[in-house]
C-alpha cells in the first residue's frame, strides 16, 4: 500500500473508532446513570444512533481500502489472480460511480428534510448554543448533521474506490 | 436494467450493499415521479435510524475484547471439559459455546463473528476441513437469537399486539437447545474421526488440566450471568445490556487477566465498528430495497399467491415455512417480518395457530434465512473470517441448511416443543 | 389516480383506529369516483416521521399520523399541553370548529400538507408498578419511559417524576425488569400491546389528548378535481369519526379487559386532576412558550377554543 492509502485508511480508521467509542460510552454510562441515581439524558437515545451512522460511514469506507467488504465470490473463486484483478477494478469504478450518487442524492435530502426537528436532541442543542453562545449549534437539535454523514460518506466511498482503483491498476501491470 | 446492474455488480464481487445501492440509485435518476435520487439517501438512513441496531456494533465490540482478553479461550477451554473428550469434541465446543454465548448475545451475526474468529482456525489445525469449520460456526450461531436475549423477538412481539416479550423469551428456550442438539448429533455421525484424530496427535498438545480449566471458566461463565442478570435485574434493556458485555470483558480483560493494553483499544474499537459497518450498511441497503418492494406492493401479491392456494393449517404452515425460506433467500429478518408478519399472523390466528408458536416459527425460519446464500450475514461473516470463497462455503453449509430445515418441521408439528414452557412457567 | 394511504396501526377495522378509518376511507373513495385507494399499514413503509415525509415527498397521497405532526408543524404540539381537554367531546368539538380549521391552514402552508380531518389515538394515561397514583405526589422519585419529546420530559419532570427516554422496541423489556417503573400511553396502546401485562397500576388521568391527523399532499389534492375533492373532504371526516368510535371502543373495552387480567385502575376526583394540571400545566406552557416563537399565540387560542367549548 502506498503511503497515501495508509494514511487515508488510518483517517477513517480514527473516525470508525472514535464512533465506536463514544457509542460504547454514552450507552453505558447512561444506563449507569439511570440505574444508579435514576436520571437519564433525554439524549441518551438518539445521539448515539447519529454517532454510528457516521460511524457505519468512516467503517465502510475502511472496510473497501481493506478489501473487507461482503461480496458474492462465486464467481470470482475461479478466476485467475489477473481476471480477479480486473473484475476488482470493474468493481472500484462501481463503487466510484455510487458515491457520487450517494453524495448526490444525500445533498438533495439534507436540503429537503435537514431541518426535521430531531426530538431527542432538542434539548442538547439548545444548552450547547446558550452555553457556547454560538447559536449555529441549534443545528444539533435537527436532523440536517447527521444526515449529512451519508454525503461524508459518499465522498468518502468514492476516494476509497479511487484509491483502490489506482493501486490495482498498478499492480495489474506486474501480473 | 436495474437487475443488469444488481447482478453485473454482484458477479464482478463489487460490495453486495453497493450492488444494491448501484442499482437503485440509477432505478430512483431515471424513473418518473415521484421516483428521486434524493429517496435513496433518505431510505438509507431511515435503515441505519435504529437504535437496536446498535446492538450489532456493541456485540461485535463485546466479541473482540472477549477474543483479545481470553475471555473467549476460556469459555471455550470450559466446553471443551464438558463436551470436549466426545466424538467430534472440537466441533462439539463449537456448537455448545455457542449455547453459552446465546445467553449473553442478541445476534447471531456478532456470535459468528466472535466464536468463528477462534474456532475456524483451530478446527483447521485439528484435522477439520475449515469450510466445514465456517459452515458449522454460522449454523450454530442461529442458536443466538433464538434463546434469550434477542433482537428478532423484542421486535416481533411489538409487530404483533397481545403476544408477551417474556413468553416468546422462554418459548425459544427448548428450540434453541433442539437445534444444538441436533447439530451435535449430525455432526457426531458425520464427521471423519481418522483425519481428526491425526491431526490432533500430530499437534501433541499439551492438555490442560480439567480443574485448572473449569476455574478459569468461572470468570468468563459470570458474562452470561452478569449480562443476562442485568436485563433481568431491571437494570439494562437489551440493547444496553450489549454495552454491558463490553464493560465486563473491558474490566477483566485489563485488570484481572491483564491482556488487553490500553493501546490496543483504538484499533480494537476501530475493527468492530469496521466490522460491524460492513453488516449495517447491507441491512441499511436492503431495507432501502424493501421500501421499492413495498411500495410496489411485491410482499403483496407474494402472498396473495401463496394463500390462494391454502385451505389447511397443515398447508398453511407449510406454504409459510417455504415462503418465509424463500424471502429469507434475499431479505434481512427483520425487514421481512417487518412486511410479512402483519399480514400472515391474522390468517395463522384464524386458522387456530397459538401466536407464540406462530412468533417462534417465524423467527426461526427467518434465522435459517442468515445461513443461506444468496444473502446470508452469518454466511458471509464467516467466510470473511475463513476464506475459503463462497462456492465452498455454500456446499459445506447445505447438509447444516437441513439439519435446521428438519428443527423447524419439528417445531412445527410439535408444538409442545415450544408452548410447553411458557406454559408451564404460567406465561 | 391512486391514492397511496399509509399509517402505523394493524390493517383491520374492529379494534385498530386508523386501521378502520383507512379502510372506509377506500370504500367511500372508490365507491363514488374512479380514484383507487391503495392502504400500507403497519408501518410498512416507515414510521410515522417518515411517513410525513413522504407525503411531502408526493411519494405517498395520504397519511395517518399522531405525534410526527408536531415534528412537521411545530404549532401543533399545542394540542399536547397537559389537561387541555376535559373530555373528548370537548377535543372534538375545538379539532371540528373554528380552531381546528385554522390549525390545519397553518400547518398547509408550513408543510404543504392539508389536514382533512381529525382522528383520535386517544387520552393517554399514567402506569406503573409500583405504588397507586392518585396525585402528584405519588409520582415522586418514580421513573417513567417518555417519547423523547422536550414538551413531555417537562410534563413528567412537572409532576414529580423521573422522564426516562427509552426507545419503543425497549418498552416492554424494560417495563417487565423495572428498567423503568412506569410509562404513559392511550388504554388502547396499552391494551393491544400487552403493557398492561407489565403493569399494575393505571391512573386514568388522560394527560394528552392525542389526536391522529388525516393529511393529504396538497399538490395532489389539487390535482383532483372539484367533485373528487368533495368526495375525498368528506370520505377523510367520517373516516376520521370512524377512527374515533374505533378508539372509544377499544379504550372502553380496553379498561374493562386490563382490570379483568388484574391491574388496578384508578379514576382521579376533579379535585386531584386540578392538583395534576396545575403542576404539569404552567411547565409545558412555559416551555413551549419559549419555543414556539410566533407560534405561541397558538397557545392562547386554543385556551380560549377550549373556553368556549366547555
Ligand atoms: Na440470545
Ligand atoms: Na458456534
Amino acid at each position: 500500500m502506498t503511503k497515501l492509502n495508509s494514511l487515508v485508511s488510518r483517517i477513517f480508521g480514527w473516525g470508525a473508532g472514535l464512533s465506536m467509542g463514544l457509542v460504547f460510552v454514552i450507552i453505558f454510562v447512561n444506563s449507569l446513570r439511570r440505574y444508579t441515581v435514576g436520571q437519564s439524558v433525554q439524549w441518551g437515545e438518539e445521539l448515539p444512533v447519529y454517532l454510528a451512522v457516521y460511524g457505519v460511514m468512516f467503517g465502510v469506507a475502511l472496510a473497501y481500502m481493506q478489501d473487507r467488504h461482503i461480496r458474492f465470490t462465486i464467481v470470482i473463486d475461479f478466476l485467475n489472480e489477473r481476471r480477479k484483478t480486473i473484475m476488482f477494478i470493474l468493481g472500484d469504478v462501481l463503487m466510484a460511480v455510487t458515491g457520487v450518487m450517494l453524495v448526490l442524492s444525500a445533498l438533495a435530502f439534507v436540503e429537503r428534510r435537514g431541518d426535521t426537528m430531531s426530538s431527542g436532541m432538542f434539548g442538547l442543542s439548545r444548552w450547547l448554543g446558550d452555553v457556547t453562545g454560538i447559536k449555529a449549534l441549534d443545528a444539533l437539535g435537527t436532523l440536517g448533521p447527521y444526515q449529512y454523514a451519508l454525503v461524508i460518506g459518499g465522498a468518502m466511498i468514492t476516494l476509497a474506490a479511487v484509491l483502490k482503483f489506482i493501486e490495482r491498476a498498478t499492480a495489474l501491470r506486474g501480473l | 436494467m436495474i437487475y443488469v446492474i444488481l447482478i453485473a455488480g454482484l458477479l464482478i464481487g463489487a460490495p453486495i450493499a453497493f450492488a444494491i445501492l448501484a442499482s437503485l440509485s440509477y432505478f430512483m435518476a431515471t424513473g418518473d415521479a415521484p421516483y428521486n435520487l434524493r429517496i435513496v439517501a433518505t431510505e438509507l438512513f431511515n435503515g441505519l435510524n435504529s437504535y437496536p441496531l446498535l446492538a450489532i456494533p456493541l456485540f461485535v465490540l463485546a466479541g473482540e475484547l472477549m477474543n483479545e482478553s481470553g475471555i473467549t479461550g476460556r469459555i471455550i477451554a470450559f466446553a471443551n471439559v464438558l463436551v470436549g473428550r466426545m466424538r467430534a469434541g472440537l466441533a462439539m465446543v463449537n456448537i455448545w459455546a455457542s449455547v453459552i454465548f446465546a445467553g449473553l448475545s442478541g445476534s447471531a451475526v456478532a456470535d459468528t463473528s466472535a466464536i468463528g474468529r477462534v474456532f475456524i482456525p483451530e478446527m483447521e489445525k485439528h484435522g477439520y476441513d475449515r469450510a466445514y469449520a465456517a459452515a458449522l460456526t454460522a449454523a450454530s450461531s442461529v442458536i443466538g437469537p433464538i434463546i434469550p436475549p434477542s433482537i428478532p423477538v423484542i421486535i416481533y412481539a411489538l409487530i404483533v399486539t397481545g403476544v408477551s416479550v417474556p413468553a416468546l423469551f422462554m418459548a425459544g428456550i427448548i428450540p434453541g437447545l433442539l437445534l444444538a442438539v441436533f447439530l451435535s448429533v449430525y455432526v457426531m455421525l458425520t464427521v471423519d474421526m481418522k483425519k481428526i484424530n491425526a491431526a490432533s496427535a500430530a499437534l501433541n498438545e499439551e492438555k490442560q488440566p480439567a480443574r485448572e480449566a473449569l476455574l478459569g471458566g468461572i470468570l468468563p461463565l459470570m458474562m452470561p450471568v452478569f449480562v443476562v442478570g442485568s436485563i433481568l435485574m431491571g437494570v439494562v434493556t437489551p440493547t444496553e445490556a450489549a454495552s454491558f458485555a463490553v464493560a465486563y470483558a473491558l474490566v477483566i480483560g485489563t485488570f484481572v487477566y491483564r491482556k488487553i493494553k490500553i493501546s490496543a483499544l483504538p484499533r480494537l474499537f476501530t475493527e468492530a465498528m469496521r466490522d460491524s459497518a460492513v453488516i449495517m450498511i447491507i441491512i441499511a441497503a436492503v431495507s432501502a430495497a424493501n421500501w421499492l418492494l413495498t411500495y410496489n406492493r411485491v410482499p403483496n401479491m407474494l402472498t396473495d399467491w401463496v394463500l390462494g392456494n391454502v385451505d389447511s393449517k397443515t398447508t398453511f404452515l407449510i406454504a409459510v415455512i417455504i415462503l418465509f425460506l424463500f424471502v429469507g433467500l434475499f431479505l434481512e429478518g427483520i425487514a421481512a417480518m417487518l412486511v410479512l408478519v402483519p399480514i400472515l399472523h391474522p390468517i395463522a390466528v384464524s386458522f387456530g395457530i397459538d401466536p407464540v408458536h406462530f412468533g417462534i416459527l417465524v423467527i426461526f425460519n427467518l434465522m435459517i434465512g442468515l445461513i443461506t446464500p444468496p444473502l446470508g450475514l452469518c454466511l458471509f461473516v464467516a467466510e470473511g473470517i475463513a476464506g475459503v470463497g463462497m462456492a465452498r462455503l455454500t456446499k459445506a453449509i447445505l447438509p447444516f441448511f437441513l439439519v435446521e430445515v428438519a428443527v423447524l418441521l419439528v417445531l412445527t408439528f410439535v408444538p409442545e416443543t415450544v408452548t410447553w414452557l411458557p406454559t408451564a412457567l404460567g406465561y | 389516480q391512486t391514492i397511496r394511504i399509509a399509517h402505523v396501526d394493524p390493517d383491520e377495522w374492529t379494534g385498530s383506529k386508523k386501521g378502520a378509518a383507512a379502510q372506509i376511507f377506500r370504500n367511500i373513495v372508490e365507491g363514488e369516483t374512479g380514484l383507487s385507494v391503495e392502504i400500507f399499514p403497519a408501518g410498512a413503509l416507515g414510521n410515522e416521521d417518515e411517513l410525513v415525509g413522504q407525503v411531502q415527498e408526493g411519494l405517498l397521497q395520504m397519511a395517518i399520523v399522531s405525534g410526527a405532526m408536531s415534528k412537521a408543524c411545530p404549532a401543533a404540539s399545542v394540542l399536547d399541553i397537559p389537561y387541555t381537554f376535559a373530555s373528548a367531546t370537548v377535543a372534538w368539538d375545538v379539532l371540528d370548529g373554528e380552531f381546528g380549521e385554522a390549525l390545519g391552514e397553518h400547518c398547509l402552508e408550513q408543510t404543504g400538507m392539508r389536514t382533512l380531518a381529525y382522528g383520535e389515538t386517544g387520552f393517554r394515561n399514567f402506569t406503573n408498578n409500583t405504588r397507586e397514583i392518585r396525585t402528584p405526589a405519588d409520582m415522586e422519585g418514580l421513573k417513567f419511559r417518555v417519547q423523547p419529546i422536550p414538551l413531555y420530559l417537562e410534563m413528567v419532570s412537572g409532576l414529580g417524576g423521573e422522564p426516562t427516554p427509552i426507545a419503543w422496541t425497549e418498552l416492554p423489556n424494560a417495563l417487565s425488569t423495572g428498567v423503568v417503573d412506569g410509562q404513559e400511553n392511550p388504554v388502547g396502546v396499552i391494551y393491544n400491546n400487552g403493557l398492561h401485562q407489565l403493569q399494575k397500576y393505571m391512573t386514568l388521568d388522560g394527560h394528552v389528548y392525542a389526536a391522529d391527523f388525516l393529511v393529504i399532499s396538497d399538490e395532489f389534492y389539487q390535482s383532483l378535481t372539484a367533485a373528487e375533492q368533495e368526495v375525498v373532504a368528506r370520505a377523510a371526516v367520517v373516516a376520521g369519526n370512524m377512527g374515533r368510535s374505533i378508539q372509544q371502543w377499544t379504550s372502553a373495552e380496553g379498561v374493562l379487559a386490563v382490570q379483568a387480567e388484574g391491574m388496578q385502575i384508578y379514576s382521579p376526583t376533579a379535585d386531584e386532576l386540578a392538583m395534576f394540571a396545575e403542576k404539569a400545566q404552567p411547565a409545558v406552557v412555559e416551555f413551549l412558550r419559549g419555543e414556539l416563537g410566533d407560534d405561541a399565540a397558538w397557545i392562547d387560542q386554543l385556551q380560549a377554543a377550549v373556553a368556549a367549548a366547555q
